[in-house]
């Protein structure tokens, strides 16, 4: 075989790999997708055709689910996160951006190390203490530890954002006469405003997702959707086609939200060790 | 105001933060696994009895060794099939073209499936009447075709590792396209012209290359293997039995089900020694480039 | 034996096209540059020649056979990158060893041939180093070692020396010329810079959009350009090219200077070019043209005398001894046995 009539062979095998990849990948979203579209006598069989029906995601959020609420708390709970997380992240990154403070080796490495550290080591404490304060069950505790999960990720990635501005904005800035804490407000923040929204939004992602503290933390009141999942058990196992609904309402604004910011993705996750 | 008062002033308010919801709670967790630590016994909280909550784990709880065993197999497996199957893939896309523009928006998609999600998932495909990877595994594997994944603790066990695996792939094959991109193209085509076949230029001059961003993989994702928790719940609660039970799930079980804070802060703390390890490397990479 | 023949290659992306139907003949042995500004193809042919280009269209014969479908590895051709493709991890002897180690070579065999590539680059000391721990000019000699150690048929070199600074750029211009006369193997060279094709080709090619205007060897390029685009890119100071007409046996400026006679049939529009050094100054009044004095350098070698006809600057290359200052006058007298007239509309050259 020529060398032109092996890259041939090379080629189509190139393609029909990455289809197959691209299928595997697909095929449990997919197939959630689908159940969540059966009647409830369809989803227990396997069944690539059927009459679609929409029954499921108004039975969701009936009684007893109530899966409305469930939206609700996590809405909140994620958006309020994100909104007190942002603003503290971004004056600390723009400090350590621009200033040298002593000790700002070590404050990095232990913001840095708390993402490492296991949920369930945090927790237990945690939940001593708000059952002792009476912040079990309430959207408030559970934004007290989300702030736990968000904050590391929130200064890496707004500092890796502002470190990306060039000084020299500002330095003009200040010998025409601002202040720091003007030029920050008139200059940083509008240039790392997109920086501050991309963050803001994969901060979003994971307080949404967030599973561990809600499972313990919460119990009627302040449940958010991931943990609603577990509710949807019938007598005699799971009712998949519910389960697949509500699947569907937790991860369809996900999608949107990770394809607004898929170019920031590896640098937020890796906190800048991959760019 | 000047800026040498300033710069500590704007990280005030994330330092107390981080503090007080990270570092707080790790220091108390470290003293509650020296009390007795029992929910429902008012008062445990605060009676210490030293190391007995470690020495318990260490030397006369079988369930521990068996969680410590199940994350640590779960660990090296995940990372391993991960990173060789997302280097497969990111080999793949990596030559560009609308093929991978495409594929690369895609690959976003499973992310937005949280872990608890990805559980449900998978035991929803793997259930034996009408789950679609259990007909497909059945159709392909005729042995396999009455078996009851979840019920045995060996296929439990492979399915809990294929759910993390198909869960990560994406994220670790988005990284890996990157590192390739940054390899520079001379001493691929200086290989090639030299006389090297695609898998010698592979092994001889992109792997090596390849080296800071692998390491970097490797030590994320087995950061995020130890510390599982949403999958498994999901998918298997720990079982068959404890056939699935990571440390993370046994700390869970043992603190909340069973109410033993004492005894799971004990067990979280030792959790966290290798944590300790791996986030040294981590930070090595994250600092060299500053 | 390694000729390199291509026939009406074409290299195409989408709309644009890169290389445009060209053919050229390298004979055995000879030493070719590809001379031509960024864009014009020279490197996409030499890409194509190596095999990691693959043409739109037409024939790449190495030697008796047609390569077309040979991947780089078989095609028997070393190639010296511009930003030298070393590899880092790799020692300098492992680095210039590995086209031996890839190809089988018996490792008795290895260590002997390329401590004889590391001499002719004088690099036998730093053999065990890394090349981070090199500067650009040894870096360079590496690259050129690990493509000397094979004898392979032909060398191919883009750019090697566009890197370097300026003085390491001339040494190593005349090391380069002479290992390739020493061992005798057909080269291809690629460079945007006119004074390396000079000193370096046996033949040039100079090339543009795709296409070559012209092949010969530098002489032929200097003194005798076919078309406006070769005659303005090869000589420093460029060539000056006058615009004007041929008005019974002489040339007219636009701006109605009569400058010259010409000795081709009256024509309403013409290009006349004219090397700064076949310009004679003279004292006022003693030559053909007098003229004011725009603008005077001293380079030290020489001086450089612009002056300007109606709204056209030329500029003449005067002794380095000559003291002259702005709106000075001058007389400039044009040597007629070096003239060329082009067509401003092929732009090519109008011959007697």
């Amino acid at each position: 075989m020529t060398g032109k009539q092996k890259k041939r062979l090379w080629g189509a095998l190139h393609t029909a790999l990455i289809l197959f990849a691209i299928f595997v990948m697909l095929v449990p979203i997919a197939w959630i997708f689908l159940a969540a579209f059966k009647s409830h006598v369809d989803v227990y069989q396997l069944k690539l055709f059927f009459t679609p029906t929409l029954e499921n995601f108004a039975t969701v959020f009936d009684d007893p689910y109530r899966l409305g609420e469930k939206l609700v708390n996590s809405t909140v709970v994620a958006l309020v996160t994100v909104l007190i997380a942002i603003p503290i992240a971004t004056l600390a990154a723009y400090s350590f951006s621009r200033f040298h403070l002593r000790g700002e080796t070590v404050m990095l490495v232990i913001i840095l190390a708390t993402q490492f550290v296991p949920a369930v080591v945090i927790i237990l404490p945690f939940f001593v203490m708000f059952r002792d304060v009476g912040l079990l069950d309430t959207r408030l505790g559970l934004i007290l530890v989300n702030l736990a999960i968000v904050m590391p990720f929130a200064i890496w990635m707004i500092k890796g954002f502002v470190d990306g501005i060039p000084m020299e904005t500002e330095e003009a800035a200040m010998v025409d006469g601002s202040s720091r804490v003007q030029v920050i407000r008139n200059i940083v923040l509008p240039m790392a405003a997109p920086g501050l929204l991309t963050a803001g939004i994969f901060c979003f992602i994971i307080a949404w997702n967030e599973f561990l503290f809600a499972l313990i933390l919460t119990n009627k009141d302040a449940v958010t959707l991931p943990i609603g999942l577990a509710l949807f058990k019938g007598e005699e196992g799971d009712l998949w086609n519910l389960l697949s609904a509500a699947g569907i309402i937790i991860m369809a604004p996900m999608f949107v939200l990770a394809l607004l910011i898929r170019k920031y993705f590896v640098q937020g996750m890796t906190m800048g060790a991959v760019r | 105001m000047r800026d040498n008062t300033l710069k500590y002033l704007l990280v005030l308010p994330a330092v107390v933060v981080v503090f007080a919801t990270a570092i707080w709670p790790l220091a108390e967790a470290f003293r509650l696994s020296f009390t007795v630590g029992r929910l429902n016994r008012p008062g445990s909280l605060d009676q210490y009895l030293g190391w007995e909550n470690y020495a318990w784990a260490f030397f006369e709880e079988p369930a521990f060794w068996n969680s410590v065993w199940v994350t640590a197999l779960y660990t090296v497996l995940t990372v391993a099939l991960t990173t060789i199957l997302a280097l497969g893939l990111a080999l793949l896309l990596a030559p560009g073209g609308r093929l991978r523009s495409g594929a690369q928006t895609l690959l976003i998609l499973p992310f937005a499936m949280s872990p608890a999600l990805i559980g449900v998932s998978f035991r929803f495909m793997f259930n034996p009447e009408f789950g679609l990877f259990d007909a497909f595994f059945g159709t392909v594997f005729p042995p396999l075709a009455n078996v009851s994944w979840l019920a045995d603790p060996t296929l439990a066990f492979a399915v809990v590792v294929m759910a993390d695996v198909w869960g990560w792939i994406p994220f670790l094959t988005l990284v890996l396209i990157g590192g390739l991109a940054s390899v520079p193209r001379d001493t691929i085509e200086a290989a090639q012209v030299d006389g090297a076949s695609g898998w010698r230029v592979f092994r001889d001059v992109t792997l090596p290359q390849l080296g800071p961003v692998l390491a970097v993989v490797v030590i994320l994702k087995s950061i995020f293997s130890l510390k599982t928790f949403d999958q498994v719940y999901m998918l298997t609660n720990g079982g068959p039995g404890t056939a699935t039970q990571t440390l993370s799930h046994y700390i869970y079980f043992n603190g909340m089900k069973y109410g033993q804070i004492g005894y799971s802060a004990s067990v979280a703390w030792l959790m966290v020694i290798p944590m300790i390890f791996l986030t040294y490397a981590y930070a090595k990479f994250v600092f060299r480039k500053g | 034996m390694a000729d390199i023949r291509l026939r009406n290659l074409t290299k195409r992306w989408g709309d644009f096209v890169g290389v445009d139907d060209q053919s050229l003949d390298v004979k055995d042995q000879e030493f070719l540059v590809l001379l031509g500004p960024s864009g014009c193809g020279k490197t996409t042919t030499m890409r194509m020649i190596a095999g990691l280009e693959e043409p739109t269209s037409g024939e790449i014969w190495i030697g008796d056979r047609m390569v077309n479908d040979d991947l780089p590895k078989d095609r028997d051709v070393a190639m010296v990158f511009q930003n030298y493709g070393l590899y880092p991890h790799m020692t300098i002897f492992d680095n210039i060893a590995y086209p031996l180690k890839v190809r089988g070579v018996a490792k008795s065999e290895i260590a002997p041939r390329v401590e004889k590539a590391a001499e002719q680059v004088e690099l036998t000391e730093f053999l065990h180093r890394k090349p981070k721990a090199m500067s650009g000019g040894q870096r360079q000699r590496v690259a050129l070692a690990r493509a000397i150690v094979r004898t392979p048929q032909v060398f191919l070199m883009d750019e090697p020396l566009s890197n370097l600074d300026a003085k390491l750029r001339v040494t190593m211009r005349a090391e380069l010329k002479h290992l390739s006369r020493a061992l005798k193997i057909t080269t291809v060279y690629v460079t945007h810079d006119q004074i390396e094709a000079m000193t370096l080709a046996d033949r040039v090619a100079v090339m543009k959009n795709g296409v070559i205007q012209q092949l010969g060897t530098p002489d032929e390029i200097y003194n005798d350009p076919s078309n406006l685009f070769v005659a303005g890119f090869i000589g420093s100071p460029a060539m000056n090219l006058i615009d004007g007409s041929v008005r019974e046996g002489m040339f007219v400026t636009t701006g109605g200077t009569r400058l010259v006679p010409v000795d081709t049939p009256d024509r309403g529009r013409a290009v006349l070019g004219v090397r700064a050094d076949d310009m004679r100054i003279d004292e006022k009044g003693a030559g053909a043209i007098d003229v004011r004095i725009y603008a005077f350098e001293n380079t030290g070698e020489s001086t450089m005398l612009t002056v300007q006809w109606g709204r056209q600057r030329v500029i003449a290359r005067g002794d380095r001894h000559l003291r002259k200052e702005q709106d000075d006058e001058v007389s400039i007298t044009l040597d007629t046995a070096h003239l060329y007239l082009f067509d401003p509309e092929t732009g090519n050259r109008i011959r007697s």
